[in-house]
């Protein structure tokens, strides 16, 4: 098997950081694109692209015989899912091997096993890794009560069909178990039409620690160390890290063993995620894994030194793992900040518009992994993420201070992003300390929303009056001896 | 010449004059000497205000102008009052509802000709994966309803149309 035609089937910045892998190994490249999105950079630098349809944009990227067949039509002898989309697609995995193109990433097996939380919870705590005590009711739901009491306190009670926070209570206390059980039975009913429930330890403000790790699919497993990614909003992280600044040394390793090892359980191909919930006490618990590429790979790149996409494209091919435990190092620390379209002061609502000016940050230690370009336009029909900036230092505290320099040095006008409540997270002392938690936002709300700064609206205001040509004109066609006079007029 | 500028949320009425080679900014009271020269850079300007000079980028939106300053973003509105304002036909504002910014719409929940109340819901829509109830905002009957479920919509345009409310006088 070679691969020597690659097609990627997904969008944005993903589709230009595969691209540009592919061309650096000599593979001919070719991407996707609806008609109604505008110019992309991996349109650019891609070999070839090629137009799909449907009603919608996302519609048309999750579209698995339109994709298949543009696969074939190009001749493609392989694709790549980015994360998102179909990534994930079990289907797509299979029809794109019956039609005996090579799928970047993990068999059908693994995806469908890993898509299911709980048979992956279940198959990953039989193999004796570490998931957090729990109780399912439907496994006897005649003693479930005395079950979930055994789980310990504080426990968190979630409907089994559930999904989104709803319906989940959080119990302190054995006094209130009995009628949270209840209440949560009935919310469970009422939002999923299902009254079953299962419990777990409700773990407070965790961390969100995960870790990345390759196979061949041969018996080879490694893992690249993890990633830290407590920095979420609305369940989605923004800011992530490696290494995490929580981790003791023979703790790191111990994380990173079990995720390997949940990896060599399966006999694992390609790149993938092992996610753990990260207590404050040090004790972690599988929380899922995701098969594919995640958004974050960039931080562990810039420590590690490996082309993640190169690794995954030289497996997919059919060779062996390149990489042995013992060549793989953590140098120094990486940070990423997803930028988005976004109103951090107005609840993250996604923000349009149109790109009209675009100037990236550069330097020593500075990445950026962009899906947008000057004059393009931003809309409704993709998630908001624009671009990522990742950074390097030689320790945490200079990549911090690359990653600040660098936020203020990016410039996009045109549409509201996150840039300056991402700055405002690396400026907060907790930060700073790396005292981190999935609630840290939520937390520190009040401390990251920036009042408008009253010095800059004389400045703003001349600048736009000025910059405004057909004001500055009409100013400069009055006959000169009215020209002073300005608001005398009014 | 007039401009109204809205900055941090705030509405300012500006006049510009021109004194030789410098612009003068009337605000209130106050009169700011300025200049705004380009710079090496995309979109770079040097800005001279009161004998200070300050680095910014520009962008002219059509409605907005973008400006970059000390690392961060502005976006300050611009209204020319020597243009006409309002609806083309002249329908007042609050009689309709106008899609915050394109999206597509789930359900809804009027016709032309209902009565509704105020609070009541009249239809959600989706924007950004973001689901969004539009209430009524008074009292009244809905004159009209643009949009079925599943249709798509562009920022700004017209949801639902309300009857003008009768003048009570």
């Amino acid at each position: 098997m070679s691969i020597t035609r690659l097609l990627v089937a997904n969008r944005g910045e993903i589709a230009a950081r595969v691209v540009r892998t592919a061309r650096a190994i000599g593979i001919k490249t070719a991407v996707l694109r609806h008609p109604a999105e505008v110019d992309a950079p991996a349109h650019a630098i891609a070999d070839q692209v090629v137009t799909i349809d449907g009603p919608t944009p996302v519609s048309a990227y999750l579209d698995i015989g339109q994709i298949v067949q543009a696969a074939r039509h190009i001749g493609a002898d392989s694709v790549h899912p980015g994360y998102g989309f179909l990534a994930e697609n079990a289907a797509f995995v299979k029809a794109l091997d019956e039609a005996g193109i090579i799928f970047v990433g993990p068999t059908a097996e693994v995806i469908d096993l890993m898509g299911d939380k709980v048979r992956a919870r279940n198959f990953v705590a039989e193999r004796g890794f570490p998931v957090a005590p729990s109780a399912i009711e439907d496994d006897n739901p005649g003693d479930f009560v005395e079950r979930a009491r055994a789980v310990g306190y504080p426990l968190l009670i979630k409907p089994s069909a559930g999904g989104g926070g709803k319906g989940m209570r959080i119990v302190r206390e054995d006094a209130r178990l009995r009628a949270e059980i209840e209440t949560a039975r009935r919310e469970g009913e009422r939002y999923f039409g299902d009254g079953r429930l299962f419990v777990e330890t409700y773990i407070e403000n965790p961390r969100h620690i995960e870790v990345q790790v390759m196979g061949d699919g041969q018996g080879n497993v490694v893992h690249l160390w993890e990633r830290e990614c407590s920095i979420q909003r609305r369940f989605q992280k923004i800011i992530e890290e490696t290494p995490s600044p929580a981790l003791r040394p023979g703790q790191r390793e111990e994380i990173c063993e079990a995720a390997a090892g949940i990896a060599r359980a399966v006999n694992y191909r390609g790149a993938g995620t092992v996610e753990f919930i990260y207590a404050n006490d040090g004790r972690f618990y599988f929380l899922e894994m995701n098969t594919r590429l995640q958004v974050e790979h960039p931080v562990t790149e810039m420590v590690t030194g490996f082309d993640l996409v190169a690794e995954q494209l030289r497996i997919a091919a059919g060779e062996p793992l390149g990489l042995q435990q013992d060549d793989i190092h953590q140098t120094g620390h990486s940070i990423e900040l997803r930028v988005c379209a976004e109103d951090a002061d107005a609840d993250f609502r996604p923000a349009i518009g149109n790109i009209l000016l675009m100037d990236e940050p550069a330097g020593p230690g500075v990445r950026v992994d962009s899906g947008i370009l000057e004059g393009g336009k931003v809309t409704t029909d993709f998630d908001p993420m624009l671009s990522k900036l990742i950074v390097h230092g030689r320790d945490r505290a200079e990549a911090i201070a690359r990653a600040r320099r660098a936020a203020l040095d990016y410039i996009i006008l045109g549409v509201t992003t996150n840039l300056g409540y991402l700055y405002a997270i690396l400026e907060h002392p907790r930060f700073g300390f790396g005292d981190l938690s999935t609630g840290f936002l939520d937390e520190e709300a009040d401390a990251l929303k920036r009042a408008p700064d009253a010095s800059s609206t004389d400045i703003l205001l001349a600048a736009t009056a000025l910059s405004d040509a057909r004001l500055v004109q009409a100013v400069e066609s009055v006959p000169a001896i009215y020209r002073m006079m300005g608001g005398w007029r009014n | 010449m007039r401009r109204i500028l809205e900055v941090h949320g705030e509405e300012i009425p500006v006049w510009l004059a021109s004194v030789g080679q410098f612009h003068v900014l009337h605000l209130g009271d106050r009169e700011i000497p300025c200049a705004l020269t380009t710079a090496p850079g995309k979109g770079a300007f040097t800005l001279d205000l009161n004998g200070t000079s300050i680095a910014l980028r520009i962008a002219v939106g059509e409605e907005a102008t973008f400006v970059h300053l000390d690392g961060r973003a502005y976006e300050i509105g611009r209204t020319d009052p020597s243009q006409p304002l309002g609806q083309a036909d002249g329908g007042a504002p609050q009689d309709r509802m106008i899609a915050p910014m394109p999206g597509a719409v789930i359900s809804v929940s009027v016709a032309a000709g209902d009565a509704v109340t105020e609070g009541q819901t009249l239809m959600v829509i989706e924007s950004m994966k973001l689901e969004t109830t539009i209430t009524a905002p008074r009292d009244g009957v809905v004159s009209e309803v643009h949009f079925a479920p599943g249709d798509s919509f562009d920022g700004k345009v017209v949801l639902i149309g309300f009857e003008p409310l009768k003048d009570a006088s």
